[in-house]
């Protein structure tokens, strides 16, 4: 039987990931429910997406869902049994992704493409200067330094 | 390339000694957006001077300061960061500093610190202000305070290229704070270069002076 897969999620309660997904043969749209057993929020999110990549009955449902996507999705059910809402977990997902690479070794052509992608949400957020709500000198005051909380970047080993 | 920088007449530093000019150098790592933010500084009227050789680009901005013209060379990088240092040039007569980070990029907050000594290796003493750039990609960081700034007893702002957030303040800030270093510095350098400049040399000595000092320019190459 020929799976093409169409789109792939998750259920919370009980925590499954769902393939919505077109039976070639009969071009008729299924939707089959995964459910992911043994898993708590000290999963490694990894392992159970590749668990469920070769499992013997789900396993090639999943031939055109990619392994970083399954991860992805692991990574929202574990979230999610931390006490993570959908949206928290990832920006949390986009951050450890992005936080922790050092952009000055890349090369130029690496580089320039990273930039490219964070054009994206700049030009998004961008205010032009032909808006009608247009400020050229615009001052926002923040909290005082010492009302904010501790940045967790602060909290790890190196000292300034 | 080195100390050849001086020579090139696009890099004519000499001129930084004027009243009315100062120098102002940005530093953070590649892709903090240093460059977006001088051009929302400057909107339409920049002309960036590219300087691919030197990895260089310089905005020129002209401001009255208490009725008098002020002409200010903002320094920035073009992917001298790949380093992780700049040339000794870079940091040579600059007035101020303006060193950014990422809000969304814990590595850029992280290497403030290595930005910052090195800064402080060649400019002890000139005025150097922290800037969080990019809150408008989370707004949350704002309300987190950041550690660097403080323990250095450094001026810190959350802005936005973007959106524009609070990005003519810390421009305008930094040009008054390179006026009043370049008036009341007590750089030991710059005093020495100052008293050099007031002392009445003969003709004939101070071009000795001059010969000598590009030796010793040539040697440190």
């Amino acid at each position: 039987m020929a799976i093409i897969a169409k789109r792939c999620g998750i259920k919370f309660d009980p925590p499954s990931v769902i393939l919505i997904y077109e039976d070639e043969h009969t071009s008729k749209l299924r939707k089959r429910v995964m459910p992911v057993r043994s898993f708590s929020q000290f999963s490694d999110c990894s392992r159970a997406a590749e668990r469920l990549k070769l499992h013997p009955r789900h396993g090639h449902y999943l031939d055109l869902v990619s392994v970083e996507q399954l991860v992805r999705l692991h990574m929202v059910l574990r979230d999610h049994l931390r006490g993570l809402s959908v949206e928290e977990s990832l920006r949390e997902q986009r951050r450890s992704h992005t936080h922790e690479e050092d952009l000055n070794k890349l090369s130029d052509e690496e580089l320039n493409r990273r930039k490219a992608q964070m054009d994206v949400l700049f030009e998004l957020n961008r205010r032009h200067k032909d808006d009608p709500d247009f400020v050229y000198d615009l001052e926002v005051e923040f909290p005082d330094n010492s009302v904010r909380e501790t940045c967790s970047w602060d909290q790890s080993d190196e000292e300034f | 390339m080195a100390g050849d920088m001086k020579r090139i007449p696009e890099l004519e530093q000499e001129k930084y000694d004027a009243d009315e000019q100062v120098k102002i150098i940005c530093l953070g790592d590649s892709a903090v957006g240093k460059s977006k933010l001088m051009e929302r500084f400057l909107m339409d009227g920049y002309r960036p001077q590219q300087l691919s050789t030197y990895a260089l680009t310089l905005y020129k901005y002209t401001t009255t300061i208490n009725g008098r013209p002020v002409l200010v060379d903002f320094w920035d990088t073009a992917g001298q960061e790949c380093f992780q240092s700049m040339h000794p040039s870079y940091y040579f007569k600059a007035h101020a500093c303006i060193m950014v980070f990422d809000v969304q990029r814990k590595v850029t907050y992280k290497n403030l610190s290595n930005w910052y000594k090195e800064l402080r290796e060649y400019r002890p003493e000139i005025p150097c202000l922290v800037v969080a750039n990019k809150i408008d990609a989370d707004m949350r960081m704002t309300q987190k305070s950041f550690n660097f700034a403080k323990k250095q007893g450094l001026p810190f702002y959350f802005v936005s290229a973007a959106d524009g957030t609070n990005v003519v303040k810390v421009f305008k800030d930094a040009i008054n704070m390179a006026l009043s270093y370049k008036k009341n510095s007590s750089d030991f350098m710059d005093v020495v270069m100052r008293e050099l400049e007031n002392f009445d040399l003969e003709r004939k000595e101070e071009s000795a002076y001059e010969e000598e000092e590009e030796e010793e320019e040539g040697r440190a190459d």
